[in-house]
């Protein structure tokens, strides 16, 4: 395989596995994030915060892979860019770290949205119907 | 398999024997913690999943941005530097990231604790 179809199949590959890894993450934090925004007083607030909470994953971590640039100091020109095997492989390496330091991000961030959903946006324990430790 | 490759596995194991290790032994406590402060099992297993997932996203995230761009005839003792250099970045930035979640658990735990006694 030459450098340069290197470059196109681990860009689009590279795009994937953002794409996927966001997936998964979500997939994971999905049903505690949505019992909980059911929580939420208002059903409209509930029901936004559930189709935000994709997007929350999703998006860091295209922004991740995107905001890896072939372009440096050494190697300005496309030429340069595909002229080493070596330098491509630690591109690939850096937008697949950049990928998960993103999500990382975003799972803080919606940990502290949760933790403002918990102290200002319950019902009251009382009228929570959600399922206690003790039940 | 190369010696290159050899070391970016092995760093790949280390990276991830570390999360599990702490993962495993914290687990039990922080689930008893969340359990007496939050009292919602939604809540419990949100705030459980994303400290493993905190752990596992730093780690890899430090270990795979590692490269090991030695020369060719690069001798053994250098690749094990190099993985060394990895390692450390691993629990560097494992450590300030669990930081950071324990610094966001105790505002949790004394907020909703406060809102509780009262």
């Amino acid at each position: 395989m030459t450098n340069e179809r290197y470059l196109v199949a681990s860009y689009f590959v590279g795009v994937t596995l953002a794409v996927g890894l966001g997936t998964i993450v979500y997939l994971f934090l999905r049903h505690p994030f949505g019992s909980l925004a059911d929580s939420v007083s208002r059903k409209r607030r509930s029901s936004t915060l559930k189709r935000l909470f994709p997007l929350g994953l999703l998006f860091p971590a295209l922004l991740g892979f995107v905001s890896v640039s072939y372009q440096s100091c050494t190697r300005h020109t496309y030429e340069e860019i595909v002229q080493n095997r070596s330098y491509l492989v630690e591109k690939n390496q850096q937008q697949i770290s950049s990928v998960l330091l993103h999500i990382l991000f975003a799972v803080l961030f919606w940990d502290v949205i949760v933790f403002l959903i918990l102290k200002y946006g319950r019902k009251g324990r009382n009228e929570s119907h959600l399922p206690t430790v003790d039940d | 398999m190369s010696l290159q490759l050899s070391a970016f596995l092995t760093l790949l194991v280390l990276s991830l024997a570390v999360p599990t290790i702490l993962f495993l032994l914290l687990r039990t406590s922080l689930i008893d913690l969340l359990r007496r402060t939050l009292k919602v099992q939604a809540g419990i297993t949100f705030y459980s999943r994303s400290f493993l997932l905190i752990l596992f996203l730093s780690a890899l995230s430090a270990a795979i941005g590692t490269t090991f761009d030695l020369k060719q005839d690069s001798r053994f003792m250098e690749y094990v530097w190099k993985g060394a250099e990895g390692v450390s970045s691993t629990l560097e930035r494992t450590l300030w990231f669990v930081a950071v979640y324990v610094v966001l658990i105790t505002i949790l735990v004394a907020t909703l604790k406060v809102k509780d006694d009262e």
